[in-house]
């Protein structure tokens, strides 16, 4: 099963030689983090609000990215995983004491274990299964927790202690996309990535050659789950409270694949550009959430039909028009 | 325990509302067994039937259940140039552009709603929607029975639409098929269109009786499109006999976990089973015994 769009390869950037391409990423990367990092202590209060939310939603972006761009596996599930990420993170931190780091990664692991719970269900059937299946389990969780008393009910949880300062908050944010950046450069400039595509372009010549599609696919997922789960971890210190409808909410889904297919899917700086795109509309938008919404989605229909690539793919298109390319 | 009452009554009207599922999932089953289209706004085809009933009641004063034609008509006519204009250029380009331009267009869908209707919960108002039936010891709400028949002869209806009528044939051809059937003379884009059509169709009728038993808000596509989902799966895609037999397993399963857990519990269990029988029986559990 394929990624929405292309099949053909496309080349992370264009330079001349492939050694040149696997490298560059381990040398622009570190340089692009110290300017970023750099530039926290200069953003006014404003500018660390939309930084915060820049840096989370391009955190998403990458392991939606990995999973549906390389992987071709489309999922509608990021709620779940985004939920569970935040509900465990509001569980553990009791006491000022605790450490934010590792009740982030704890909030990653839970939402690992449901992958790999429901992994059976949503790899039995190929291709579209895997989107309703991931659906349904955003929808079951959502409406297990509203009617769970245990965790709050439909009213929710309230952080036990004070979220820290929002500066501090860009901070994680930062450090959650350099984490999920090195996890995602690992994944696509090594071996794996060629197996992932191997597997989303023909799983039957992938499985004749002696991969296994199943372990592959599960590797992808597992790990695009615990980056949402982390994600969803930090959302949860930031705003200091859950409950179903909001953190289990098909919002993050939508905003989540919007930015990756309006950005350029499979493409390395898809997720970026997609991050830097939404934000920008929901802030010339932020008093009509709902035209905000529908907007969104008519952006896409028109993106899946005339832009396959998104933003990143027109871009390069254009350039090797100019350049007299013969692609 | 519960009472012999209690007990009777939850089958009873667990096998009525399966069947008033049937028909919700008819739609979703057509375009997936013709189309191979995964049509994720399917939800919001049902809450427009069921919006659109509300209006007429309201403004008009026609019965929901004599509008039905009316609704399904429209809502056919609006879901032909949808797919004409928007599925049909992305034929080949494989499953998943068709499915997530769907996506695009629920989301637009839902917040239309929003933006139009407000998110306040709304039921279709009828004198029989809260009447009791008491046939012995069963006490159902009249529009259980109601939307149980009505489904059941959209069912065969569109059972007899497709296996004896020549557009019939057109359509099974397209869907085993569709190069083969257009070199044959078939008309595939159109049968598509018209596929589409009656799947709406079969959705805003569902919508209608669904809004008339129960409530519904901008929001509640979602939770039908899955629940639809899961009794396709469980009949069989494009199974029709298949849809009724596991939309009222499903319905009985739901209801009696209503009873058992509490009724927010009933479509968490819908979900459940479904993701359960996409884990050990994807290929349905009636397909195997009908082909």
């Amino acid at each position: 099963m394929s990624a929405i769009v292309s099949r053909a390869p496309v080349p992370a950037v264009p330079t001349a030689s492939p050694s040149a391409q696997r490298l560059w990423p381990w040398a622009t990367l570190p340089v692009l983090f110290i300017v970023l990092a750099a530039s926290v202590p200069l953003l006014s209060d404003y500018g660390l609000e939309i930084a915060f939310r820049l840096l989370l939603l391009i955190t998403l972006a990458e392991a939606w990215n990995l999973l549906a761009g390389y992987g071709g596996l489309v999922s509608l599930g990021t709620a779940s995983f985004f939920g569970l990420g935040a509900y465990t993170l509001t569980k553990l931190l009791s006491d000022p004491s605790d450490s934010i780091i590792l009740a982030m990664l704890a909030g990653g692991v839970v939402a690992a274990l449901m992958a790999l719970l429901v992994s059976r269900a949503v790899f039995r059937l190929r291709g579209l299964y895997f989107t309703v299946g991931t659906l349904a389990l955003a929808e079951a969780l959502r409406l297990f927790m509203v009617n769970y008393r245990g965790l709050g009910g439909a009213s929710g949880l309230f952080l036990a202690v004070d979220p820290p300062a929002q500066r501090e908050m860009v901070w994680l944010a930062l450090g959650l996309l350099a984490f999920a950046t090195l996890v995602v450069t690992l994944a696509t400039a090594t071996r794996f990535s060629i197996l992932l595509r191997a597997v989303r372009d023909d799983e039957d010549a992938a499985n004749q050659i002696g991969i296994r599609p199943f372990r592959i696919k599960l590797i992808a997922f597992l790990l695009a789950s615990t980056l949402t789960g982390m994600a969803g971890a930090l959302q949860a210190l930031k705003v200091g409270t859950v409950e179903p409808y909001g953190t289990f909410g098909i919002q993050w889904t939508v905003a989540v694949l919007s930015v990756v297919i309006i950005g350029g899917q499979g493409l390395r700086l898809g997720p970026a550009v997609g991050a830097v795109f939404l934000v920008a509309l929901s802030e010339l938008l932020a008093e009509y959430p709902a035209l905000q919404l529908a907007l969104t989605g008519a952006i896409l229909i028109g993106v899946i039909r005339l832009a396959p690539l998104g933003l990143v793919g027109l871009v390069q298109r254009l350039l090797a028009r100019k350049k007299g390319g013969t692609r | 325990m519960w009472s012999f009452d209690v007990v009777a009554n939850s089958v009873a009207s667990g096998v009525l509302l399966g069947g008033m599922l049937a028909l919700t999932a008819l739609g979703l089953s057509i375009s997936l067994g013709v189309m191979r289209l995964v049509n994720l706004a399917h939800g919001e085809f049902l809450v427009a039937g069921a919006y659109l009933a509300y209006y007429l009641l309201q403004v008009t004063g026609i019965d929901p259940i004599l509008g039905l034609p009316l609704v399904g008509l429209a809502l056919a006519a609006l879901a032909w140039p949808l797919q004409q204009w928007l599925i049909a250029p992305l034929s080949n380009k494989g499953m998943e552009a068709p499915m997530m331009t769907m996506f695009g267009v629920s989301i637009i869908l839902q917040n239309l709603y929003l933006l139009m209707f407000t998110a306040d919960t709304r039921a279709i108002d009828t004198p029989y929607a809260a009447r009791a039936l008491h046939v012995g010891p069963v006490t159902v709400s009249a529009i259980y029975l109601i939307g149980f028949a009505i489904s059941c002869v959209l069912l065969v209806s569109v059972h007899l639409l497709v296996s004896r009528t020549s557009f019939g044939r057109e359509l099974r051809a397209s869907s085993a098929d569709p190069v083969a059937a257009a070199a044959m003379g078939v008309d595939v884009k159109r049968v598509h269109g018209l596929t589409f059509a009656l799947g709406a169709a079969c959705a805003a009728m569902g919508g209608v009786l669904m809004g008339t038993a129960f409530s519904f808000t901008p929001t509640t596509g979602a939770t039908y499109l899955l629940i639809s989902f899961a009794v396709v799966v469980l009949g069989g895609v494009g199974n029709i006999f298949g849809t009724l037999v596991a939309g009222i397993s499903l319905g009985l399963l739901q209801s009696l976990a209503a009873m058992v857990l509490g009724d927010g519990y009933r479509d968490l269990v819908g979900l459940v089973i479904f993701l359960l029988a996409l884990a050990l029986r994807p290929q349905g559990i009636v397909a195997a015994k009908v082909r």
